[in-house]
């Protein structure tokens, strides 16, 4: 019984697949003949079946960019960039795209290592590094065990060797696994209004610290009463914005 | 009684033909400070002496001057004789001009004082023979005003125009005064050609030339003033006089006319409803965003012009900034200007080009721009957008911000090129489930992460144990030798307490024990024989005396009584030197 039940969701799961790559297909197809907003609909649905992956949100990034969308083209392009964060070609048109937006910040300079370790982390999902994680510790494991039992003094120097090098690369992937984690925990949005001003107190009475423009990528750092995040741009600048002209990613 | 009345009459009458006057007439008794007093001294008799009043304050302008009036008519002589003088008050107020005295055929007679109130100036009437007067009355400087009321940077317009009435003429005239308009905006409109037309000022038939036509817009709210023109006019003003041909002579004066001050209430424009980004445009505007290409390669230019046309101020406002998105490089606009200006305000158009450049290729949507002005016909603001334009760039080099390196090659440059197209869809779905179960920090993980980790103690407890038990030498040796006693002491140790069957039991373990070890038969076991094996076995001789007294021990035992504590001793001892020859047994 047990296993028809599980048969069967497993039926369901794979229909489902089967039919988000039918309608994938069938929007792609729509997108070669230039019927982006067709092609958007499609892609839409797949969504609400509750599917996606980085070419999914990548592909939406794109016919928005054709429509000249700017905000809807740099969300799903981002969304697309977390899926699979070293993709060149989502980059690419990511940069595309935002050489369509209004505002240009210059970014707070990146250490070089921080820059390294951020890419590092992005290579692979939590999981990932999650069963990395798993996989090393049996790997240590074995070499100590073998080097513990092992009886002649160059097989025993080699194998604790192995097993001291393999408990390092073990602690600097839990490191990078933490660091995974950080970084999936970033909150970002994208500006949806053409213009909106930045305040300085989470409300319309206070004064206006800058104006951003429909597009721009901003960090949140928290939010207030559902309605107001205070945001963090590129260039360290802090202010409050309404919670109707960003959409989080 | 009738006659009598009647020669009383006649009596009187003939009294009163008699009489002397002597009166004194003020031409009015009330009149402005700035106007003049003729009192005349009237007698009907000539006299002498005359002694005028004081005149307090008044101040004598003319006179004395003497007239005698003497005429017979029917037969009857009049006669009067006159004093007459001038007076100017001096100031405002109630006074009186005090009496005069005149002797007349001996006697003195007075006049009785008069009253006379001085008011305030009062308008002089006009010599209307006075050519000042004619000038004044014939010329005339209107300023006239479009509108007093205006909204803040509505258009009013001042045209200036000269009055001159049908009978009067103007030699020429020079401005004194230009007026300047503090608070307004101003432009003169050119009047080509002075024409002069027929018009109506006040009811009559004039003619009038248009001096000058300014158009102001009011650049402040409140009231606002504006200066007026001063003009000195040359006049000709016809004369009583006629020519010898009966025509009327012409004379000239001079006249400074000038329209008087005009003052205007400028309205501020309502705060209700206005827009962000009204900018003081007030007018009827339409408002354009153009390029002069939709698609260019990058690095070429293109430009971007803004325009807005139509009626109202338009010098005076900013056009509004396109927001172009960062990628593309813009120079300062150029502005111009293409404005007439009529009496009605400015018209034409007002345009920003700007220069734009792409350095990369890609799409560039340039937003729609909005553009507020008041419509001063409907009194509301008004918001025009702009249609949205889309520039697309090709080719040209990548958007990579890397920075032009010197030592770049033709190669590097293609091939960047290459990987700076804008890819296409990807048609691989990779499609999986949003909501993914997580595999990390479930205890899931946790097990298979820190399970292995427990493997290591474990692996070391037991090794640890194992090697215990092949390191131990003390350990194994008693260990072994329990087992020995066990192997051959079992049976004994069984039966002690009972006497004979515990030393027989002893005595074949401790034969067995020789028999295994030092392989000799059961008949020969004597002593000596016992002894000597052992020390050919490099045995020490300690342990072979005490195994020999066991043995003797166990002989003796027959024929002696024991007690059980006995049994245990030798069963002991037997155990000890079991182990003891072992030890050297090897």
């Amino acid at each position: 019984m047990k296993n028809v039940i599980l048969l069967f969701f497993w039926w369901i799961a794979t229909l489902g697949y089967s039919q988000g790559n039918l309608q994938f297909d069938e929007a792609n197809a729509l997108y070669n003949n230039g019927k982006y907003e067709a092609a958007i609909t499609i892609y839409e649905k797949i969504l609400e079946s509750n599917l996606h992956s980085s070419a999914l949100y990548f592909n939406m990034g794109n016919c928005y960019y054709k429509l000249n969308k700017i905000a809807p083209s740099i969300y799903h392009y981002e969304k697309a960039l977390k899926l699979s964060p070293n993709d060149k070609e989502i980059q690419n048109n990511l940069n595309f795209a935002q050489q369509m937006t209004i505002d240009q910040f210059d970014a707070i300079p990146e250490l070089e290592t921080s820059k390294f370790i951020n890419k590092t982390a992005n290579t692979f999902s939590v999981d990932g590094w999650a069963i990395l994680c798993v996989l090393l510790m049996c790997v240590f494991v074995g070499f100590f065990i073998a080097y513990y039992l092992s009886n002649n003094t160059k097989t025993k120097r080699i194998f604790f060797i192995m097993s001291i090098v393999s408990f390092l690369i073990l602690i600097f992937i839990f490191v990078l696994l933490n660091k995974k984690i950080d970084l999936d925990n970033e909150r970002f949005g994208i500006i949806y209004q053409q213009e909106i001003n930045i305040k300085t107190e989470p409300n319309l009475r206070s004064e206006t610290a800058f104006v951003l423009h429909e597009g721009t990528k901003v960090q949140i750092i928290e939010s207030y009463k559902n309605t107001w995040s205070k945001i963090k741009l590129i260039d360290g600048n802090i202010g409050w914005i309404s919670n109707n002209a960003l959409k989080e990613f | 009684m009738k006659l009598k009345s009647l020669l009383l009459i006649i009596f009187l009458s003939s009294f009163a033909v008699a009489q002397v006057k002597f009166e004194a007439k003020a031409s009015k008794t009330q009149l402005g400070v700035n106007e003049r007093l003729r009192i005349d001294f009237t007698m009907n008799e000539d006299g002498d002496n005359f002694t005028p009043p004081s005149f307090e304050n008044f101040k004598v302008v003319g006179g004395p001057s003497q007239s005698i009036n003497n005429s017979w008519i029917n037969g009857v002589r009049s006669f009067s004789k006159s004093y007459t003088y001038f007076l100017s008050p001096t100031k405002r107020g109630t006074f009186s001009i005090g009496q005069s005295s005149i002797e007349i055929d001996g006697e003195v007679y007075k006049t009785s004082p008069i009253k006379i109130t001085v008011t305030a100036a009062v308008d002089i009437p006009k010599d209307p023979n006075d050519p000042n007067y004619i000038a004044s009355e014939s010329i005339h400087l209107v300023a006239e005003v479009s509108t007093t009321n205006p909204y803040l940077n509505e258009p009013v317009s001042v045209v200036y125009k000269l009055y001159v009435a049908e009978n009067t003429g103007v030699r020429n005239w020079s401005e004194l005064d230009s007026p300047r308009y503090n608070d307004f905006w101003s432009q003169n409109i050119d009047v080509k050609g002075q024409q002069v037309k027929e018009g109506k000022y006040k009811g009559e038939n004039y003619r009038y030339v248009v001096l000058k036509k300014t158009v102001l817009y009011p650049q402040k709210t409140g009231k606002l003033n504006i200066e007026p023109l001063s003009l000195d006019v040359s006049v000709e003003v016809p004369s009583k006089r006629r020519d010898v041909f009966g025509r009327l002579m012409m004379t000239t004066t001079n006249r400074i006319v000038t329209a008087g001050k005009r003052t205007i209430n400028v309205k501020p424009l309502p705060s209700s409803g206005r827009p962000n980004d009204f900018s003081g445009a007030v007018g009827n505007f339409e408002f354009n965003m153009m390029s002069n290409k939709s698609t260019l390669k990058a690095t070429e230019a293109f430009e971007l012009k803004l325009e807005v046309s139509g009626k109202g101020n338009l010098k005076l406002f900013k056009l509004p900034k396109p927001n172009l998105p960062s990628a593309l490089e813009v120079y300062e606009p150029e502005h111009s200007e293409k404005v007439s200006t009529t009496l009605s305000g400015m018209r034409g158009s007002i345009s920003d080009t700007y220069t734009v450049v792409p350095n990369t290729q890609g799409q560039y949507p340039i937003p729609a721009v909005t553009f507020s002005y008041f419509d001063l016909n409907t009194e509301t603001y008004k918001t025009l957008s702009s249609n949205e334009l889309v520039v697309s760039v090709t080719g040209g080099p990548k958007s990579n911000s890397n920075e032009n390196s010197p030592f770049e090659g033709v190669q590097k440059t293609s091939v960047t090129a290459l990987s700076n197209q804008f890819s296409s869809f990807k048609s691989n779905g990779h499609l999986e489930p949003i909501a993914k179960n997580p595999f990390y920090n479930t205890s899931l993980f946790w097990w298979l992460f820190l399970g292995p980790l427990v493997l290591i103690p474990m692996v070391i407890l037991l090794t640890r144990k194992l090697s215990q038990r092949a390191m131990d030498i003390e350990g194994n040796k008693t260990r072994k030798s329990n087992k020995l006693a066990r192997k051959y002491l079992s049976a004994a140790k069984k039966t002690i307490g009972k006497k004979d069957a515990f030393y027989v039991a002893l005595e074949k373990a401790l034969h067995n024990y020789l028999k295994s070890k030092l392989k000799i038969e059961t008949s020969d076991f004597r002593k000596e024989k016992i002894s000597i094996l052992l020390s050919q076995k490099e045995v020490q001789k300690e342990p072979i005396s005490q195994f020999l007294e066991v043995l003797e021990s166990c002989e003796l035992a027959r024929y002696t009584p024991l007690e059980v504590a006995d049994m245990e001793r030798d069963y002991q001892k037997a155990a000890e030197v079991i182990n003891a020859l072992d030890k050297q047994l090897k």
